[in-house]
């Protein structure tokens, strides 16, 4: 982006940030944020929004994009001055979003505690999904790998990360991952990388247990795996800038396996971006982390009741098909809850265990620590 | 009475479009002041004075550690190397093009100059998914070369010379636009009279020619390296993991490490040599300006 371009940007979010103070969210319409990408988006305009307006008359849905993780934050750290303040926040429901994020959030009763909430779907959720209250897991999505069925026999793939290595180091060049910070197909390839050299333990990283002593002593094993691997990656070391472009090699066949979403890996096959021979795999010991997609309503959101309606709905056998269905994610509802022939056609991708890395100081001692101990250690000439 | 007013409203007309044209510049000078100005000053002050619970302090820390940090030097080292190569790459190929656009006269000059400015309409986010289809791994460049028989090459995608490909066709028509206006006072009568005295081709370029666009060579320049130096779409999709360019790095340490004070440490930083090719840029206009 040039200077222009940037100051352009930076004047519209300015006057986009500074508006919505001088105004009030409309009677009626449940302004959504969204942390999610395009994808997710577009299933909510294509997929949520026609058959949620239809089914409730006088409601609408305004779909925001809120850029990333941290942009939905800040829409909710103005929620929360919002509420100091007794305004309306104008926002509703945060999509993709950890209601932990928010410091003092959930005891100041910024969110809606979904147990007490009455909602008449919230039995169906997945008991693998639930994790607080605040938090109402609607969707869910796992990295899993992503190769060249062509050239690389179904039979012989890796079923083990350990496997996984050998195979890296066997076949030079035919391997990469994107930057962990960049997407979460390489992010949680490193995370996994990390449970590896921790006993496969996922209940040993907690949103509040990094210190760092405690990062020193569990990340440096995985960082020296990560350059272990480094040579055998695809050109001697070098690693995309998103989940986009790793789908993007694999698809022009420069490498034979990436990391990559179950979602953007299934719609990509379906819209031709990979080839019909693209496989997919599930490591067995234990999975690529991945997650169940949470999120928020707002308890002072001026469509509070409306947009509890619309996350009741969004739990309804309708919605939960459609993101098999459409979407390529898997529900958050128990399988139980979505049609047997579903249920049968996607067998594949049923999780028995989703290990989940928290945020907050674990990721951002990842994102340092990998651009410090890895990333540089390939010669940037070469 | 009358008279009065229109005998003392006649000397002052020559000084009567004063303050409507300071008026009119106001608006421009106050938004530069609000929007660009001020933010320097303000993140100047921010990396400056130290927040600790006794109050704010001066210190210098943040600078010391980014002036001690390997790997923000090696960033900054990194996005030094790709500006100086893109200003010389620009030079070596947009000044070609300059010059058949100045002295063709046939038809192909106007395609030519058409493709020269293609690149200004071309959203970098565009270039550089396009860049990973044709230049990247069995893109369409592997492609032509295997059709024909040739060796595949090593990809540039993600090299350091990935974003410096994109850089430099990203810049090619302001660089071209600005060496042809220069071109522009480069009279014919001048370059006839130099041939007339048999000065041959390469004499004319460095005897008649150069002298009379330096100004716009330095101007191009500053533009460029003004624009590159702060990229970051381009060097945020192509290019190696580290190091990073200045733009990619203060985001991520801005938003996923979230370290407001390092990340306008290291804006700062960066304006500090920008302002260098600023000052260079006002210089040479200042100069042409004067009589």
């Amino acid at each position: 982006m040039k200077r222009r371009d940037f100051m352009l940007a930076a004047g519209t979010v300015a006057g986009a940030l500074m508006l919505p103070r001088m105004t009030f969210g409309a009677e009626g319409v449940i302004d959504v944020y969204f942390s999610s990408d395009q994808n997710v988006i577009d299933f909510w305009t294509n997929v949520v929004k026609p058959k949620f307006e239809a089914a409730n008359a006088g409601l609408t849905l305004n779909l925001v994009d809120g850029g990333d993780g941290a942009g939905v934050a800040a829409i909710a750290d103005r929620a929360l001055a919002a509420m100091a303040a007794g305004k309306d926040p104008q926002a509703d429901l945060l999509e993709g979003f950890d209601t932990r994020v928010t410091v003092d959030g959930i005891a100041k009763g910024l969110y809606v505690d979904f147990e007490t909430a009455g909602l008449s779907n919230y039995s169906k959720v997945n008991p693998l999904a639930f994790d607080i209250p605040t938090n109402l897991p609607y969707r869910g999505s796992q990295v899993l790998l992503a190769y060249d069925t062509t050239k690389l026999d179904p039979a012989g793939v890796p079923k083990t990360f350990a496997d996984l290595v050998a195979w890296i180091k066997a076949n030079p060049g035919q391997f990469i991952y994107n930057r962990p910070n960049k997407g979460g197909s390489g992010g949680n390839f490193v995370r996994r990388a990390i449970y590896e050299v921790n006993g496969n333990d996922p209940t040993k990283f907690k949103v509040d247990n990094y210190t760092a002593e405690a990062g020193e002593a569990m990340l440096t094993p995985a960082w020296e795996l990560l350059m272990d691997l480094a040579p055998s990656l695809f050109d001697g070391g070098a690693y995309t800038s998103g989940n986009t472009q790793s789908l993007q090699l694999l698809g022009q066949s420069a490498v034979t396996m990436i990391p990559a979403w179950s979602d953007q890996a299934l719609s990509a096959i379906a819209q031709g971006v990979l080839p019909e021979t693209t496989g997919l795999v599930q490591l067995q010991d234990l999975g690529l982390p991945g997650g169940f997609t949470k999120l928020g309503v707002l308890s002072n959101g001026a469509n509070k009741d409306a947009a509890l309606k619309l996350a009741d709905f969004l739990l309804s056998e309708e919605i939960q098909s459609a993101v098999l269905t459409e979407l390529g994610g898997f529900p958050g509802v128990s399988w139980d809850n979505v049609s047997a022939e579903l249920r049968e056609r996607f067998a594949d991708i049923v999780p028995t265990s989703i290990p989940n890395f928290p945020s907050g100081d674990w990721e951002k001692a990842i994102n340092d620590g990998w651009y410090r101990a890895v990333a540089p250690n390939v010669d940037p000439a070469s | 009475m009358t008279t009065d007013t229109a005998g003392s409203v006649s000397p002052v007309q020559p000084h009567r479009g004063r303050p409507i044209g300071l008026l009119l510049v106001a608006v421009p000078v106050l938004m530069v002041v609000w929007l660009i100005i001020w933010p320097i000053i303000s993140a100047v002050i921010t990396t400056l004075w130290v927040k600790t619970p006794e109050g704010d302090i001066f210190s210098i820390e943040t600078y010391r550690f980014f002036f001690s940090d390997g790997y923000s030097l090696s960033n900054l080292g990194m996005t030094l190397w790709t500006t100086g190569v893109c200003a010389i790459l620009l030079l070596v190929v947009c000044l070609p093009i300059a010059l058949y656009l100045r002295f063709a006269d046939s038809r192909i000059a106007a395609y030519v100059q058409g493709l020269a400015i293609f690149p200004m309409f071309v959203p970098s986010i565009i270039l550089s998914f396009a860049f990973i289809r044709v230049l990247g791994p069995n893109g369409t460049v592997d492609l032509v070369l295997n059709a024909v028989g040739m060796p595949k090459i090593r990809s540039p995608y993600l090299t350091p010379w990935g974003p410096v490909i994109g850089l430099v066709w990203d810049n090619i028509p302001l660089t071209v636009l600005i060496l042809l206006s220069g071109l522009g006072s480069v009279s014919n009568q001048a370059i006839e009279a130099a041939r007339d005295v048999g000065a041959g081709k390469i004499a004319v370029l460095w005897h008649i020619i150069l002298p009379r666009i330096s100004n716009s060579i330095l101007v191009a320049i500053s533009f460029a390296v003004l624009g590159i130096f702060s990229a970051f779409t381009l060097p945020y999709v192509l290019g190696p993991a580290a190091p990073e360019m200045m733009g990619p790095f203060m985001q991520r340490t801005f938003r996923e490490l979230f370290e407001p004070q390092t990340a306008i440490t290291q804006a700062v930083v960066t304006f500090a040599f920008c302002i260098v090719f600023g000052l260079f840029y006002v210089y040479s206009v200042a100069k042409n300006r004067a009589p």
